[in-house]
């Protein structure tokens, strides 16, 4: 007996407008489709009437998490179109701000995904530890979110002494607590037994669906816009990419909590090595006609801006494509499948940033029409009273 | 490889169908037109391993639409265009070769109107519902008139 | 008696839920950071809850897109009398960076009454927890 189930747009799971609709014969969800649009707010077109540094304060706004990515991957763009070149430590300054950024965004989605696998001390932490980076980053730009630190051919505020002193202070207090989760994440066997084996994605699929960030990584595909296409800085600094092998939810988390070791490597190292000098330049107020195609990797994937100028001072076309919607694709065939329990935990570790894509999701696949409503709690508790009969999967092991 | 060297050889494999620019280090614009879309996307998948696609751009020209297809391999970046008429505007595609490309290919059908053809799902993908036919709104001539805005307490 | 009572716990703890139509997200992570342990609004008795059906305040984000619009009437509906509305965020106030989009109608008063506005882009935790208390002190 198949039943088409919709969830949403409004509920309590996820922060964002979704809404779900799957076909289920019994437990096991046999087809998705994708209806996006809830969140669609015409930006690409907003952009079109207003002049560069204005566009700076619209596009950050596109997300509340990744605000600094998508204003530095746009910023990065009109510099190459205007041919400036921002001063070092401006540009130090930026990709500071932008590896605190995705610290902050690993901790929520942490949090998040102990949340939705039923570990709900594990999100008390993350999100009690993510306090210290919004307190950096507030002491850096003035605010928690949407820093407006950049500028074109620049960043607008600068740090002095103390301030750093006090990014290396909570930088030393977060690497401390982050070992301490990695050590949780390897006595809990219910937790790692639980995201274990959910979501599988090969490595073939995810080349073939064009997948991005933190979800192809984690089936063995190192593709990192750090280290393939290295703007500014990221040539001078020492990091490795993080990949996991084994395809699922499981190497997901372990490919994040990699990254942030790596990241707060890079904040000590950039934070040490900043050069002297000014933090901006002063930009025209028009950009010559061209194109430019910028990209940036953001905390969920690599994001996409192509920018198109024609002499004035407004945009002829500023295209933008949020890492979000290229593992739409993939989480398809993720839940394809896959138990009706796993619904929250699968789509929550694509670290889905639905602003970001503009839209929302409706995954729908017709069989018998057949409609019954359920709301994500009771999945999420179906999910947790089933995961706690089932055997502990004892070859699942933290790879760390 | 350098950029010098890959453009010769792809100039050797894809012959007269591309004409390639080079503006800045790694970024590779190549034009084609319309029917050899598919057919070079094929060869460049096979032969230069091209397999990712970031994103499909449209932008619109008056006359003319032009479509972007942005590829990236770890050393280069291969930005593909080509450019449709507007009063029939039809374009091939490329999910037979790169399956990924199925929601951008929906994206540019619903905010320009371009006609994908052999897409396999062309359902509407950011518009609302109840957005009526035939508005498209990136393209350049459509604008948008708000409506008065209701103001809490009276005042007008 | 009855009455008082009702009014009594309703004040005391109000049970909330959370809507948002279409924002970027920044005012709704930090509806959620309101929970965690450093600015912890549970201490005050509110709870966030799943459905309209047990809240009491509804607390809305973002600049009302097309396709939420009726929802957000629906959901206005499902919530039992009596209730309040709390507009989080200039977007949800009078659309932030987003007016004049053409997918967009602009404030959360646009198509619900509202009782109580917080500024902010976003606002912060501080904030919205203010902005919930002094709402229930004028009840």
């Amino acid at each position: 007996m198949s039943f088409q189930i919709p969830i949403g747009p409004q509920h309590p799971a996820l922060k964002e407008p979704i809404s779900l609709r799957m076909t289920v014969e019994g437990e096991v969800i046999t087809g998705a489709d994708i209806r996006l649009g809830y969140n669609h707010r015409g930006i690409e077109k907003l952009a079109e009437e207003r002049n560069w540094t204005q566009i700076i304060y619209l596009v950050e706004r596109i997300c509340g998490i990744c605000s600094h990515s998508h204003a530095t991957c746009y910023v990065q763009g009109v510099e190459k179109l205007m041919e400036l070149v921002p001063p070092r430590r401006g540009m130090y300054i930026r990709y500071l701000v932008a590896e605190l950024e995705r610290v902050h965004s690993h901790l929520l989605w942490l949090g998040v995904a102990g949340h939705e696998a039923g570990f709900d001390s594990f999100f008390m932490y993350t999100w009690r530890d993510r306090e210290i980076v919004m307190d950096l980053l507030e002491m850096i730009s003035g605010n928690r979110v949407h820093y407006a630190i950049n500028t074109i051919g620049g960043v607008r505020r600068d740090i002095d002494e103390g301030q750093k002193a006090k990014i290396l202070e909570g930088v030393a207090i977060l690497k401390k607590r982050s070992e301490y989760y990695f050590h949780i994440g390897a006595s809990e066997p219910s937790f790692v037994g639980r995201i274990a084996g959910v979501g599988m994605l090969s490595k073939e699929q995810a080349i073939a669906l064009c997948a991005v960030g933190p979800t192809a990584r984690a089936s063995g595909w190192d593709r990192d816009v750090r280290k393939e296409d290295p703007y500014a800085v990221y040539d001078e600094l020492d990091f490795e990419v993080a990949t996991a092998d084994s395809c699922d939810v499981l190497g997901r988390v372990v490919v994040r909590v990699k990254e942030l070791l790596e990241s707060y490597k890079m904040i000590e190292q950039m934070v040490k090595g900043l050069p002297d000098g000014d933090i901006v330049v002063k930009a025209p107020r028009k950009a010559k006609a061209g194109e430019v195609v910028s990209r940036y990797e953001a905390p969920r994937g690599e994001n996409i801006h192509y920018i198109k100028a024609n002499g004035t001072d407004k945009p002829e076309r500023l295209k933008v494509r949020a890492p979000t919607l290229g593992n739409y694709p993939a989480t398809l065939v993720m839940l394809n499948k896959g138990f009706i329990a796993d619904i929250p935990l699968i789509f929550a570790a694509i670290d889905p940033c639905i602003c970001c894509a503009e839209r929302a999701v409706t995954l729908v696949s017709a069989r018998s029409g057949e409609e019954s409503v359920v709301t994500m709690g009771d999945l999420r508790r179906q999910a947790l009273a089933r995961s706690k009969n089932a055997p502990v999967k004892g070859n699942a092991v933290w790879p760390f | 490889m350098t950029d010098a060297e890959l453009i010769e050889k792809l100039k050797a494999d894809l012959g007269d169908r591309v004409e390639i620019a080079n503006p800045a280090r790694r970024r590779l614009f190549l034009k084609v037109a319309p029917e050899h879309l598919v057919a070079v996307v094929t060869r460049l998948r096979d032969a230069f391993g091209l397999v990712f696609l970031s994103t499909i751009s449209g932008v619109d020209f008056g006359a003319t639409f032009e479509i972007i297809y942005h590829f990236s391999t770890p050393e280069h970046d291969y930005n593909l265009r080509t450019e449709i008429p507007k009063d029939r505007p039809h374009v091939d595609s490329i999910t037979p070769v790169i399956p990924g490309a199925i929601l951008y290919e929906r994206e540019i059908q619903d905010m320009f109107g371009i006609v994908v053809d052999g897409i396999p799902d062309g359902r509407r993908l950011v518009l609302p519902d109840d957005w009526p036919e035939g508005q498209f709104p990136l393209r350049k001539d459509w604008t948008f008139v708000r409506p008065e805005e209701v103001i809490p307490g009276g005042k007008s | 008696m009855l009455n008082k009572l009702a009014r009594w716990s309703r004040i005391k703890s109000p049970w909330i839920l959370h809507l948002n139509s279409g924002a970027c997200n920044a005012c709704d992570i930090e509806i959620v950071a309101a929970l965690t342990p450093r600015f912890d609004v549970e201490r005050f008795g509110i709870l966030l809850k799943a459905t309209p059906r047990h809240a009491d305040v509804i607390i809305a984000s973002g600049p009302v897109t097309r396709q939420m619009r009726d929802r957000i009437i629906r959901i206005y509906e499902q919530t039992p009398d009596p209730k309040f509305v709390i507009a989080v965020g200039a977007c949800a106030m009078a659309g932030c960076v987003y007016r004049g989009a053409y997918n967009i109608m602009g404030g959360i008063d646009q198509v619900i009454p509202v009782n109580m506005y917080v500024p902010g882009c976003p606002a912060r935790p501080d904030a919205i927890v203010d902005g919930v208390v002094k709402l229930l002190g004028k009840l």
